[in-house]
């Protein structure tokens, strides 16, 4: 099944993008390990988290494990079609570019 | 330092460089995710000995013995599972169909050596056959562990 193409301004900031890439290929991931994936500090993946959640992109799941509070990160389904839609848009406009510019280089006369 | 926080931004205005990096960043990411999942190379020796020592332990012939065994195996192979979870730090659907041949693939193998070793142990009552079955385990495990390693890294790196 291909995924229709989608720009979303939300998944599209790189470190939402990061978070997202990671997100989509596995069921859940906790926060720690997202925020090493993206090496930024805990304030700044708390905000992007935050921005997902609102949009219903991103679902936060606490968890009390001896002692200490566990944060796992998941999308949802909604934040799952977000980020294909959006893949499939930035593979659009990368595979346009390509035809553009050979049709562009097959115009040129020699 | 975010760049492109324009609410109604069309793709027409995403220049393509500006896309295509966003696709590389997403490799990145993929890869870092990748060779996180790869367990370190004692990881599977450790399940290889579990299995070997439940299997060469049969050639001692003890009942009670065998069944601590089993008990040891089932607890150190969870335990070792539930490290592994806490070191990659994320959930993921482990099986498809190419991890699932190769786990069953993996069971099959074992059953046969295991089948092999009882006939040559208990019907015609050669000694060492349980031994050698687990010294054989050993690697059995270890390659369909890093094959299935493989396998996972590959379809993360896919991102499928």
């Amino acid at each position: 099944m291909t995924t229709a193409a989608r720009f979303d301004e939300i998944v599209h900031a790189p470190n939402r993008l990061q978070i997202c890439a990671i997100l989509s290929a596995v069921s859940s991931a906790e926060f720690a390990t997202v925020r090493e994936g993206l090496g930024v500090a805990d304030s700044v993946l708390s905000k992007h988290v935050r921005v997902l959640h609102e949009a219903g992109y991103l679902d936060v799941h606490k968890s009390t494990s001896a002692s200490r509070v566990r944060t796992s990160l998941s999308l949802t389904r909604a934040g799952r079609a977000a980020y294909d839609g959006h893949l499939a848009a930035l593979r659009a406009i990368v595979t346009n570019e390509a035809f553009d510019a050979s049709a562009h280089h097959a115009a040129m006369p020699n | 330092m975010e760049s492109h926080e324009s609410p109604d931004r069309a793709p027409a205005e995403v220049a393509p460089g500006e896309a295509a990096s966003a696709i590389s960043a997403i490799g990145g990411s993929r890869s870092w995710l990748a060779d996180r999942i790869i367990a370190p190379c004692w990881y599977h020796l450790a399940f290889g000995l579990l299995a070997g020592g439940v299997i060469a332990e049969a050639e001692i012939r003890s009942w009670t013995l065998f069944a601590w065994s089993v008990a040891a195996y089932t607890v150190g192979c969870g335990a070792l599972g539930w490290w592994n979870q806490r070191r990659v730090g994320v959930a993921m659907k482990y099986f498809d169909a190419r991890t699932r041949a190769v786990f069953a693939g993996h069971v099959l193998a074992l059953s046969a050596l295991i089948a092999f070793a009882c006939w040559l142990g208990l019907d015609r009552g050669a000694h060492g056959a349980f031994l050698a079955a687990g010294v054989l385990a050993v690697p059995l495990t270890v390659v369909a562990g890093r094959w299935t390693d493989n396998l996972l890294r590959a379809r993360l790196q896919a991102g499928q």
